[in-house]
């Protein structure tokens, strides 16, 4: 069983902080739905048996398309591969991309789940990331969700963003809530290299809120969150019980999707081996491979069982839930803890674990905002050790 | 047939750094075509890169010229180059003592600086004739008539017929030739007596071994002689003689008056002490030449291979540096903090520099190094002496009497304008005032006693920026005093790091505990954990920090496609780690604990 992604990478224009393939809408994505369509043929030949329990568009922006071909899509799968009736069906949307018939359209074709990206409440910060919505817009995109029967929607949020204060991003999960979506994505803002934003920020142009105000605005938020009844289940994710995204923890589970449309990535068994592989980033090479008949693949690493072992620590520990030890000496053959002991042990002294529940490798709150210094000490196990 | 004495001239060049000797140097080979303009690589005395980067002569050398002279006669030129910096006093005093004259090159837009000055001393204590020469007269600042007078003033030797020179465009360097000539003497020395020579340098060779480079004073030597070295005893058979022309080139002998190497199958530069002297073991002189002194290590400071599996090659690049370098001295130590390493004592600060450069260039290794410490002499309650070049063995406050630290004479030239500044700078590192003498009307020489672990730090960098770099400094060794020192130790997250430990004067030490552990709080970054940092005087804290623990380090984001990324990623900050040295649970930058201590009240 495997999760599919589909990627749709265009969008009206890139916000500043955004470093994701994503392109301004243009004459190729004309080309896109049958170059796509084409991909999920070939993809079909090569995995004949795979069954789909989940499927994401994602991208970009994919609502930009327009509602008719984001359906022809999903009838591809549907066509090409066995969906499970109860299968997650997620489509990310930016307000003011799609109205009320789009959305409708969509519901009826069988989505089921909706991610809408916000950020922020505020107008005045929303425009000084580049977002090209209002508030106003966001709300009216929402109330046209719920009309049109959507009832799984995903908020995003954002904090750490220039010139946010702790009350503006409070407010703005308050505001949220009142809305009653089911699941909630509260992301810190990742300055990343290549971006207007970074460009601005190190040339002085624009200042972010300093690491510690940040920190305090996630753990003010993360309480906030708790207390209106999302809960934690992931670093930045929190939901309403029983509507985790069942895609995403794929991911996080280490297991299979296929990944679809440019610059996708995916991670499958493949000639016997476990495989990540990336297909072209580019559109016009993504386009040129399909046009001649060819899987447009760029890149494929074998992952050897020992780096897959750190993967599924890497995304696990993610998870507030962990890493569930018996799926992982079924797997594997090894115990993770014992695996890893001496990292285990070194944040075991920096009391990052929680002991609540011994079938799981499972961090404490302390120890996730911990994460990436407890996996460099996972990733201090070297490949020949293990060997021995 | 060997080259008649009295056409030898034996001459070093006195010269502050930059005041042009190693240019002069050049024009003279070429003038006396010595080397092909062509051939000329930029500054030939100067082979070392960090000597070519520093602007400066480290090692001493040599070369051989001849200089047809409007006379008719020809002479042959043994120019030894003399090292230009404090920390090697010893070796310029030797290289000195190995010619009759020497040419005090002064910049006519400076004027005499204090290195000069010392260094002129050492010339006329050595009984050399001093011929100045103004240099850089081209400059449009020069002021050749000002540097004349001052020469004359400060040193007391007549300047009104120095030659004006600039020898970057080589104006008027034919006229420093012909004046050698005049104002050098012609060694003496009877080439009959039994073999005296002088070594004034040494270098390591891997095929000849280690080579002397000497002042031959009386006798002959040739190859097949057997030689001693006085100081040491040691006996050698000489396989090969030869002179710098200005590479080696073997001779049939070398003999009174000249100037060459002795080659004899020796296996280290310790077998070839600078000051010693080579005699025949079968017809020995009675005694040697005056002024050998053993060198002793000024300055310690402990040597660590950043990465702890780099020990064996840090070792085997020690012992290639020290077969080269006799005043580098190394012993196996164990910090707790830095895991195995060496102690290693050098002539001074730029001789500890420069070797740690060498070897983190020459050897590609990446090292840690501790704070430099001077030798501290301590006295027991139960009357021992011990002697303490490592802060961290220190012996309990409870058990000593007391200590005494080195000390010395400090001679600072400076414009007087920065007189007062300078002043404040030699109290607030404990200096006493001895005297002070106007130069002239606008420059002043300054004496002070200073503690020698007072100025090892930054006190030459302090006084550069209080002077705007008009100042210059010089000093020498004078003794030990009793002194009121304590240990001043760092704790970092309650653990001692003994790579930090040091001794400092009591009235210092809060001041000192203060700064070090605000700094260590700016170097060492922030961790999983809250650090406290602590400065303290046996059980007694004087002072703390803290580094705040880090609050979020984890990525917000990683879905399926960054995967690959997020591991990547994971290495590169592992890569940064490396960089760090872990003293307890805590990792520390590997230069935080030498910058740490370039702190100056």
């Amino acid at each position: 069983m495997i999760g599919v992604y589909v990627h749709i990478p265009y969008c009206i224009r890139k916000c500043r902080y955004c470093d994701f393939c994503s392109i301004p809408i243009d004459e190729t994505a004309g080309r896109y739905r049958a170059a796509l369509e084409k991909e999920i043929a070939l993809s079909r030949a090569k995995y004949p048996d795979e069954r789909v329990k989940t499927v994401f568009f994602g991208g970009g922006t994919p609502t930009i398309l327009p509602a008719e071909d984001l359906c022809a899509i999903l009838d591809a799968i549907r066509t090409a591969f066995p969906v499970e009736p109860d299968a997650e069906i997620s489509i990310e949307c930016n307000p003011k991309t799609i109205g009320f018939d789009g959305l409708k359209r969509l519901c009826d074709a069988g989505f089921n789940r909706l991610s809408i990206g916000l950020q922020a409440t505020q107008n005045d910060l929303l425009s000084r990331i580049g977002r090209v919505h209002t508030y106003e817009e966001f709300i009216a995109t929402y109330s046209a969700a719920r009309d049109a029967g959507f009832t799984n929607i995903n908020i995003d949020l954002m904090h750490g963003l220039p010139g946010q204060t702790q009350d503006d991003y409070l407010d703005a999960i308050r505001t949220v809530a009142t809305l009653e979506p089911t699941h909630i994505s509260a992301y810190s803002l990742i300055l990343e290299e290549g971006t207007p934003l970074y460009d601005d920020v190190t040339a002085g142009k624009e200042t972010l809120p300093d690491p510690d105000a940040v920190a305090d605005m996630e753990d003010a938020g993360m309480d906030l969150l708790e207390s209106l009844g999302y809960h934690r289940y992931e670093v930045s994710n929190f939901a309403k019980s029983g509507f985790e995204c069942r895609h995403n923890l794929i991911y996080w589970h280490n297991e299979p999707y296929l990944g679809l449309g440019v610059a996708a990535h995916s991670s499958m068994e493949e000639d016997g081996f476990w495989a990540r592989f990336s297909n072209e980033s580019s559109i016009s090479a993504y386009l040129k491979k399909l046009e001649k008949g060819k899987l447009p693949r760029a890149e494929r690493i074998i992952v050897n069982t020992f780096e897959q072992m750190f993967e599924s620590v890497m995304l696990g520990l993610r998870l507030v839930e962990g890493v569930d030890r018996a799926a992982f000496l079924d797997r594997f053959g090894c115990d993770v803890i014992e695996t890893y002991r001496e990292a285990y042990d070194k944040n075991d002294r920096f009391g990052f674990w929680d002991h609540s529940d011994p079938a799981y490798l499972r961090l404490n709150r302390l120890g996730m905002d911990h994460l990436d210094s407890v996996l460099r000490d996972f990733r201090e196990r070297r490949l020949i050790d293990f060997l021995r | 047939m060997n080259f008649d004495p009295n056409l030898i001239r034996n001459f070093s060049i006195i010269a502050h750094i930059d005041h042009g000797k190693s240019t002069l140097a050049d024009r003279m080979m070429e003038l006396t075509d010595t080397v092909a303009k062509r051939d000329m690589e930029e500054q030939l005395l100067d082979s070392m890169d960090i000597e070519r980067e520093r602007g400066i002569t480290i090692k001493a050398s040599a070369v051989r010229m001849f200089y047809h002279h409007t006379d008719g006669k020809t002479y042959m030129f043994n120019l030894i180059d003399t090292p230009g910096h404090v920390d090697f006093n010893y070796e310029v005093s030797r290289a000195l003592a190995a010619c009759e004259g020497a040419v005090l090159v002064v910049d006519a837009t400076q004027g005499i600086e204090a290195q000069t000055l010392a260094n002129v001393y050492l010339a006329v204590d050595n009984g050399l004739e001093v011929l100045p020469v103004i240099n850089k007269v081209d400059l449009p600042s020069a002021e050749p008539e000002r540097v004349k007078k001052e020469i004359e003033d400060v040193i007391g030797i007549p300047a009104e017929d120095a030659p004006c020179i600039s020898a970057k465009t080589g104006l008027n360097v034919g006229e420093v030739l012909a004046r050698i000539v005049d104002t050098v003497p012609a060694p003496t020395g009877d080439p009959d007596a039994p073999l005296k020579a002088l070594i004034f340098d040494c270098l390591y060779d891997n095929y000849k071994g280690a080579l002397s480079y000497v002042r031959v004073f009386d006798g002959t030597v040739k190859p097949g002689t057997r030689i001693r070295m006085m100081a040491s005893g040691s006996e050698f058979d000489v396989t090969e003689v030869g002179v710098f022309a200005p590479t080696w080139k073997p001779v049939d002998s070398l003999t009174a008056g000249e100037v060459g190497y002795i080659a004899a199958s020796i296996k280290s530069v310790a077998e070839t002490k600078v000051g010693d002297t080579i005699t025949e073991a079968g017809r020995p002189a009675k005694e040697a030449l005056p002024g050998y002194k053993q060198a002793n290590s000024m300055v310690f400071c402990g040597v660590y291979p950043a990465d702890g599996a780099h020990y064996d090659d840090l070792k085997e690049a020690l012992d290639k540096l020290k077969l080269n370098d006799a005043s580098l001295s190394y012993e196996h130590e164990t910090s707790a903090a830095l895991g195995y390493g060496f102690r290693c004592g050098f002539l001074g600060l730029l001789h500890m520099e420069i070797i740690t450069e060498r070897l983190e260039r020459e050897f590609d290794l990446d090292l840690v190094t501790t704070a430099p410490s001077v030798v501290y002499h301590v006295y027991t309650l139960d009357g021992q002496k011990i002697v303490i070049d490592n802060p961290s063995n220190l012996p309990n406050a409870a058990e000593i009497d007391y200590m005494e630290e080195p000390i010395v004479k400090a001679t600072i030239m400076t414009p007087s304008e920065y007189v007062g500044t300078i002043m404040e700078l030699c109290q607030n590192n404990r200096g006493t005032f001895v005297d002070m003498q106007y130069i002239e009307a606008d420059r002043v020489n300054l004496h002070y006693i200073l503690p020698l672990n007072e100025i090892i730090y930054d006190f030459f960098d302090s006084l550069k920026s209080r002077s705007r770099g008009y100042a210059s400094f010089d000093y020498e060794l004078s003794g030990y005093a009793r002194s009121e020192l304590v240990r001043l130790d760092f704790l970092l997250n309650g653990e001692m790091c003994d790579a930090l430990t040091t001794i400092v004067h009591k009235d210092r030490a809060y001041s000192k505990g203060r700064a070090v552990a605000e700094k260590l709080k700016d170097v060492i970054p922030r961790q999983q954990f809250e650090i406290p940092i602590q400065a303290a005087i046996g059980s007694k804290i004087i002072a703390r920090e803290t580094v705040k623990a880090v609050r979020k380090d984890v990525l917000a984001k990683c879905y399926g496609g960054d995967i690959t990324r997020k591991k990547k990623l994971l290495e590169k900050q592992k890569e940064g780690k490396k960089r760090m040295r872990q003293v307890g649970s805590v990792a520390v930058p590997s230069d935080a604990f030498m910058s740490v201590l370039r702190i100056n009240g």
